[in-house]
């Protein structure tokens, strides 16, 4: 049952963002809030959902990590593929995006697609963030359902 | 780590201490042979005794050959004191013992030379028991050639012989070797002599180590450490177990002066077969000692290179993990040959080893000192090991051995654990033991307590606790414990306070309650302030940089926070005061009009940075900024010489004092001058509350300021004062303009003048050298020049106006108004035609239709007293006529080096004049005069004030006139001359010129009427003006003189009005008439006639003359044309039948072409009638 | 019986201590400020030791006169201290790492309330009282 609350809740939250930034230019959408508010749950959901689980070895565990159990947690699934160059970039691929699974596959949402990996962007970006893994997440959608996300890590 | 039986192996010792720690050892001190230097004398100074400690102190490693061939290795070590006690435990531990001795001394005679030779002597009667040999360097005075030495060998020596100017001897029982060197040449064969000492006792040792190696291990007798002797007693000293210990405890020995002598690969055989035979025996010291000499060799085979790391230096805030040896060397260079080497403990062993040692020490009370130094060493491998948890628990165990230690030992040894733990990183823990020590200096069991150490190693400690010296670093760094910074802060107050170093005590309270402050609870905050104030009252804090002895910097602490500032204003300059730029001629930009490209206005970095005030402020003038502040603690706070910080230009700040009341915020205002001219930049103010001066910056302030606010100063303007001679306003209208420094009101009758004098003073120092003054208000620009007027040359003459100096001019003021009634009911414009009473009633051609417009009906009647109609009584009940103008006298000024820089400045006067009216002419009619030049102008003048008003209305006629009433005037004007009506007879379209003609005509009789008027009761006088009378076309005929120049003779006599005519019924009468046309052009189609009428003076005018009079002769003659100059004759006669008075009405008309919309019995055309009109009496 | 808690944060600042003594609370501090020297020095990664241990828990860090000092440092870097008075034999490891999870639950739970900045001092009344209730072994 909670699939469907988290589903339209994160809907809800996307209208309600997109309806605030509504006055504004309407060119680009101003999804940073939303990231936000990702960032902020994937923040604290992390000091949770690690709480069972060995210390990392590395960044590559961290990663590990992400895609398989944190994937699991809250998306039901895990990421699919998992891309990296050994040099702080990697790649989650996810051929079945649960938030974009309810529009029609193909190109016809591309353009609304933006919206609805926001969030997990968000939370991604979060959750590496207090593993103390800094870094930018970007997400990239070619032909929904399937997303890719791509996190790049900032070494100081 | 420490075993838990520990105390029992031994009974509790009653006997004194027998060793003291050494803090200092190293592990490979093992393998040295230890040598003190020591200095004796005075004479010699410390620095240069540590000059040449630490040269020789170089030399310790020396290799040197056995009689077998073999290179040794021979390590030194070089101490400067040393416990005779240690050498007690020379049997446990070889290292332990004194070998060697030097002492260098300085003398300057021979007494001198003997005390020093003493002196070595009886330190050689100290260490006898271990000490194999000793060198004394002697210095003696300056100029002494090096003495030869004498080279003998063994270990007592004759006395040298010396060369040299002076002669010194050793005393005769100086049985040492004596090296003489003067202290500043080189001496360099120092190293040689040191070398060739050591030799010597590397001779000595290597010759006991053989003799001991001989000796049969079965019999040897019983190695003891200090402590055990007593328990041996009643021990059967045959049995196998100890005679198993005496093996054991022998080889140890053996293991180590082999370790001395530069065996090692022996060493460590020896150890390790030690240790086995001890561990059957369960002699734990010993085995322990065994260990220890295995871990030590281990350690010198793999870490040859490791340092005492004497030289470090330890800087108060090293970033967190520095102090570890970088990674790179982690692995130290453990060459492959010596893993062959047997018995050598694997780099992990060596601290497991090592930690076993210590176990076994710990079981013994009395071998606290070498549990203690075995940490330490251990401690020290595991740096080296790079292995810092190790370390730390080496060091950890350090604590927990019980010694009796006195308070200096024990600060020591608190400071080399803080060093040691330094070295590996725990910063924290180091700060830690860095405090312990620091309150050991000054524990009630110190019997000489030393505050200023204290406060040094508190000091030092601050790093570990991120407490940094610069509260604005301290608030961007890393966090450290808010309540143990605190109380460390307070500690190292009170230590700053007790070593009297009350400068730098207050500087830290300071520091504590700027860094501390939110963390702090209210409580606390109010204490640590009273205290600030209390610490101050030694001395004052004040914001510069404070240098200790140590090269520490402490860094100026400035309270920002108290009080607390939530707002910082600029205020701009009174609005009269305000500097405007004078407007510049637009420079031409070229051939462009219009262009994108901006030149030289670069705006786009305008707003990023620091924002600059958009006003100005000027030099030489106070400048005010508004201050709001906050007083967060409950008791009242006294905030003094609270001053502007600024940089830029020069600027003098006026200190301010004020006492806030608790948690009350207060505004205040912080006034300066700008000495100069330029940007000035101000970065915040400094205060001097509780005893410190701190220097407040926006930038550090918490409530988000920017980080300062620039403003441009403008170089000097003067000021300009000014004073009216007129009283000021009640009130200030609409108008807005703020520069209004003053006011001026008064109250004119319609046409009456004044003056107002403007004063202006100069009360500053520059000379006002541009002054402008102009009038504005909302009025039409031509009427407002006429009601101010401004003599500006009177005002240029002003100029310069001086520093001091006064000047003044007039403005003329003028109640300029309509005189001309436009909201009477009565409209002059339909061509009003009355009767005046005081001349003879003149008969209107247009007949009496005429009178139906009027309203208000004149009758003839004397002036002055006539009743008024209803059409001016609401004339005079109309309200509106008083009016009110306002209007601001502006003046810019400048001076000085601002009107350099093109400023100005500018004041404005408040006028507010109240125009009352005073006379208005409600009517007006032209009649013709008597003569041909003039003619009568009659006017209805309305009194409209209460007063009674006198009305001079021509130069020698006055007419008196009651408030609110009216009277009618008749003034004799001159006729518009037709020089100035010339143009328009050209013209053949006659309606448009008469717009244009009775404008001149208009103009021509204002011009000439000027209606003076004093007001007796008030003395107020003025002069009202017909401006914007407006004449019919039939005024204009009277108005204008006539083109046409009558001659009228009666019976050949000219005609002259004053004259009355008579003549008897019957009489035939000649009437000759000419007219000259006086025009430049001619006219065309001139009628003229002769009419005779009667008059009967009740308004009606009796044509019909045609029972009483006869005209022979035509009455009407046509003239096609008159040409200019020309004259036009026309005689006639007539026979008046019947006695009467009869008037001759002689006109001359022209049609006019554009008849047609003329109403029937009107001629539109020009008429022009001879007048005035002749009356004859008929007898 | 523990004595003493404390949960520090990833730039070691301190998020939350409570102690049973109040009065001991400063001395407590000391302690447990040396501590982080040892808790970092295990987590830092170019130790070879430390990586073998994935274990969140980390062990006993010192053995003081009065008393033991544990330590556990989660994923997140954030550091959980717990001081054990030496007199009470009776706490074994176990029950230590007990403790230490029940700390990370609630501490995850205090995460999860959204009006808690992360990074901040933890001033819930609630999280202390559960706090003190884990550590004197009351629950």
């Amino acid at each position: 049952m909670e699939d469907t609350l988290l589903d339209l809740l994160h809907s809800e939250i996307i209208n309600y963002t997109l309806q605030n930034g509504d006055e504004k230019d309407k060119k680009e959408e101003d999804l940073s809030g939303l990231e936000y508010i990702g960032f902020s749950t994937g923040y604290r959901i992390i000091e949770r959902l690690t709480k069972e689980m060995p210390r990392f070895k590395d960044e590559l565990d961290t990663m590990k990590f992400i895609c398989t159990d944190f994937w699991l947690a809250v998306y039901k699934k895990q990421i699919d593929n998992l891309r990296t160059n050994h040099q702080g970039v990697y790649v989650l691929q996810d051929n079945a995006f649960r938030f974009l699974s309810r529009l029609s596959s193909g190109k016809q949402y591309l353009e609304a697609a933006p919206r609805y990996v926001a969030f997990t962007c968000g939370v991604i970006r979060g959750s590496l963030a207090n593993l103390s893994i800094q870094c930018l997440v970007t997400a990239e959608v070619q032909s929904l359902p399937s997303c890719k996300f791509h996190i790049q890590v900032q070494r100081m | 780590m420490r075993s838990s039986i520990s105390y029992i192996l031994s009974t509790s010792s009653a006997e004194p201490n027998m060793s003291h720690p050494d803090y200092d050892q190293i592990s490979h001190d093992h393998a040295a042979l230890l040598i003190l230097v020591k200095h004796i004398g005075s004479q010699l100074k410390p620095k240069v005794f540590t000059k040449f400690f630490e040269r020789i102190a170089k030399l310790n490693e020396v290799k040197i050959t056995d009689s077998a061939g073999q290179v040794r290795n021979i390590l030194i070590r070089y101490i400067r004191e040393h416990p005779v006690e240690n050498n007690d435990w020379g049997d446990f531990q070889t290292h332990r013992r004194l070998i060697g001795l030097i002492s260098i001394g300085k003398y300057d005679s021979q007494v001198e030379l003997n005390e020093v030779c003493r002196v070595h002597e009886s330190l050689k009667v100290k260490y006898n028991a271990t000490l194999y040999d000793s060198r004394s360097i002697l210095f003696g005075p300056a100029k002494e050639a090096e003495s030869p030495i004498d080279r003998s060998s063994g270990s007592e020596e004759s006395e040298i012989k010396e060369a040299g100017i002076e002669k010194y001897t050793t005393p005769s029982n100086f049985k040492t070797r004596a090296l003489f060197y003067d202290e500043v040449s080189p001496c360099e064969d120092l190293e040689n002599q040191i070398t060739e000492f050591i030799n010597s006792l590397f001779w000595v040792l290597e010759s006991k180590r053989l003799e001991r190696s001989r000796e049969k291990l079965e019999r040897v007798s019983l190695l003891y450490a200090p402590f055990e002797k007593k328990d041996f007693v009643g021990l059967d000293m045959e049995s196998r177990q100890n005679k198993k210990r005496c093996t054991g405890r022998m080889t140890k020995h053996l293991g180590d002066l082999c370790l001395q002598a530069g065996l090692i690969t022996d060493s460590l055989q020896y150890y390790s077969n030690a240790a086995e035979v001890l561990k059957g025996v369960n002699d734990w010291l010993w085995l322990g000692a065994a260990y220890e000499g295995l871990s030590a060799a281990s350690a010198l085979v793999l870490y040859p290179n490791m340092q005492r790391n004497e030289s470090f230096q330890r800087i108060g805030s090293l970033p967190e993990g520095s102090p570890k040896k970088p990674i790179a060397e982690i692995q130290p260079t453990a060459a492959p040959v010596k893993k062959n080497i047997l018995n050598l403990l694997p780099p992990d062993d060596i601290s497991k080893r090592y930690r076993e040692a210590i176990i076994h020490y710990s079981k013994y009370q009395n071998a606290g000192i070498v549990e203690t130094e075995a940490s330490f060493k251990a401690a020290r491998i595991s740096v080296e090991q790079n292995h810092a948890l190790q370390a730390a628990s080496f060091l950890q165990n350090v604590v927990y051995i019980n010694l009796a230690l006195s308070e200096q030992e024990k600060i020591q040894r608190f400071e080399t654990l803080a060093h040691l733990y330094t070295q590996i990183g725990f910063n924290r823990k180091a700060a830690f033991c860095l405090r312990l020590a620091a309150t050991r200096y000054v524990s009630p069991q110190n019997p000489s307590p030393n505050w200023n150490k204290c406060y040094s190693l508190m000091l030092q400690s601050l790093s570990g606790h991120k407490l940094i010296l610069d509260p604005v670093e301290m608030l961007q760094a890393d966090q450290g414990w808010p309540a143990l910074q605190i109380q460390i802060l307070q500690d190292l107050i009170v230590a700053a306070k007790r070593a009297s170093f009350s400068a730098l005590a207050t500087r830290h309270m300071t520091f504590l309650l700027q860094t501390m402050w939110p963390h702090l609870s209210a409580v606390e905050q109010k204490e640590l302030a009273i205290q600030l104030q209390s610490l101050s009252v030694q001395c004052e804090g004040s914001p510069v940089p404070l240098v200790l002895e140590t090269g520490i910097v402490v860094p100026p602490a400035n309270l920002t926070d108290i009080p607390i500032c939530i707002g910082f204003v600029l205020k701009d300059l009174k609005p009269f005061l305000r500097p405007r730029l004078i407007e510049q001629e637009k420079e031409d930009m070229g051939p462009f009009l219009f262009t994108p490209i901006h030149f030289g206005s670069l705006d786009r970095n305008k707003n990023k940075g620091d924002p600059k005030m958009d006003f100005l402020w000027v030099e030489n003038e106070a400048c005010e900024i508004s201050v709001k502040l906050l007083n967060p603690l409950p008791f009242e706070l006294k905030v003094s010489d609270m001053r502007l910080l600024t940089s830029g230009i020069v600027f003098e700040s006026v200190p301010e004092t004020l006492t806030l009341a608790p948690e009350m915020a207060t505004s205040l205002s912080l006034t300066g001058w700008a000495r100069e001219s330029g940007e000035l930049e101000i970065a915040g103010y400094s205060t001097h509350a509780l005893g410190v001066k701190s220097n407040c910056r926006l930038k550090y302030m918490t409530n988000n300021f920017p980080p300062h606010f620039k403003i441009d100063v403008i170089p000097s303007l003067p000021v300009l004062q000014v004073a009216t001679s007129l009283p000021p306003s009640a009130s200030f209208s609409n108008f807005h303009d703020d520069s209004i420094v003053t006011s001026a009101s008064l109250s004119l009758y319609h046409g009456e003048s004044a003056i107002c004098t403007i004063t202006l003073t100069n009360p500053s120092q520059i000379p006002i050298e541009m002054l402008e003054v102009t009038i504005n208000g909302a009025l039409d620009p031509s009427l407002q020049s006429e009601i101010f007027h401004i003599d500006q040359e009177a005002i240029s003459s002003m100029l310069p106006l001086l520093p001091e100096q006064t000047a003044s001019f007039p403005v003329k003021l003028f109640g300029a108004a309509n005189f001309l009634a436009p909201n009477c009911a009565v409209s002059p414009s339909t061509g009003q035609e009355f009767n005046s009473g005081m001349f003879n009633s003149l008969s209107t051609i247009q007949g009496t239709s005429s009178f139906s417009r009027i309203n208000s009906s004149f009758r003839s009647s004397n002036s002055g007293q006539s009743s008024l109609a209803a059409g001016l009584t609401s004339l005079f009940q109309q309200p509106t006529f008083c009016s009110s103008v306002e209007a601001q006298l502006k003046i810019r000024y400048s001076g000085g080096p601002g009107l350099q820089a093109l400023h100005c400045r500018t004041s404005t006067v408040f006028f507010m004049l109240e125009l009352l009216p005073s006379l208005h002419v409600t009517n007006w009619d032209v009649l013709p005069a008597e003569t041909s030049s003039q003619f009568y102008l009659v006017l209805d003048v309305a009194n409209l004030t209460t007063q009674e008003m006198e009305l001079e209305y021509t130069k020698s006629k006055h007419m008196l006139i009651e408030g609110q009433e009216s009277c009618r005037v008749p003034i004799p004007v001159n006729r518009c001359p037709l020089s100035k009506l010339s143009d328009y007879y050209e013209e053949p379209d006659q309606s448009k010129n008469i717009a244009a003609i009775s404008k001149i005509c208009s103009e021509h009789i204002s011009e000439l009427v000027k209606l003076k008027w004093l007001l007796n009761p008030t003395d107020s006088e003025g002069v009202a003006c017909l401006k914007g009378i407006t004449l019919n076309s039939r005024m204009l005929n009277i108005v204008r003189m006539s083109p046409l120049q009558w001659d009228i003779k009666i019976n050949g006599d000219t005609f002259s009005s004053q004259e009355d005519l008579s003549c008897e019924a019957g009489d035939c009468m000649e009437l000759q008439m000419s007219i000259a046309n006086s025009l430049e052009t001619s006219l065309k189609e001139l009628t003229l006639s002769v009419q005779f009428y009667q008059d009967y003076n009740n308004g009606t005018l009796n044509y019909r003359m045609d029972t009483r009079l006869a005209i022979s002769g035509a009455s009407k003659k046509i003239l096609s044309s008159l040409e200019p100059k020309d004259t036009a004759n026309h005689r006639c006669n007539v026979v008046f039948f019947t006695p009467g008075l009869y008037k001759l009405d002689i006109q001359c008309y022209t049609p006019d072409a554009n008849s047609a919309s003329a109403a029937p019995l009107l001629n539109t055309g020009h008429v022009w009638r001879f007048t005035p009109a002749i009356s004859i009496q008929v007898k | 019986m523990a004595v003493c808690a404390a949960i520090v944060g990833k730039d070691n600042s301190p998020k939350f201590f409570c102690c049973v003594n109040p009065d001991e609370e400063l001395a407590f501090q000391f302690k447990v400020l040396s501590s982080l020297d040892i808790i970092e020095e295990k987590l830092n990664p170019t130790n070879k030791s430390a990586s073998d241990n994935r274990e969140l828990y980390l062990g006993q860090l010192y053995s003081l006169e009065t008393c033991k000092i544990y330590g556990y440092v989660t994923n997140t870097k954030i550091k959980f201290i717990i001081v054990v008075d030496s007199t009470n034999m009776a706490l074994r490891d176990n029950e230590i790492r007990s403790m230490f999870r029940r700390m990370h639950s609630e501490y995850a739970d205090m995460v999860s309330n959204p009006f808690y900045i992360p990074g901040e001092a933890i001033t819930s009344k609630m999280f202390d009282a559960n706090i003190k209730s884990i550590i004197t072994g009351t629950v």
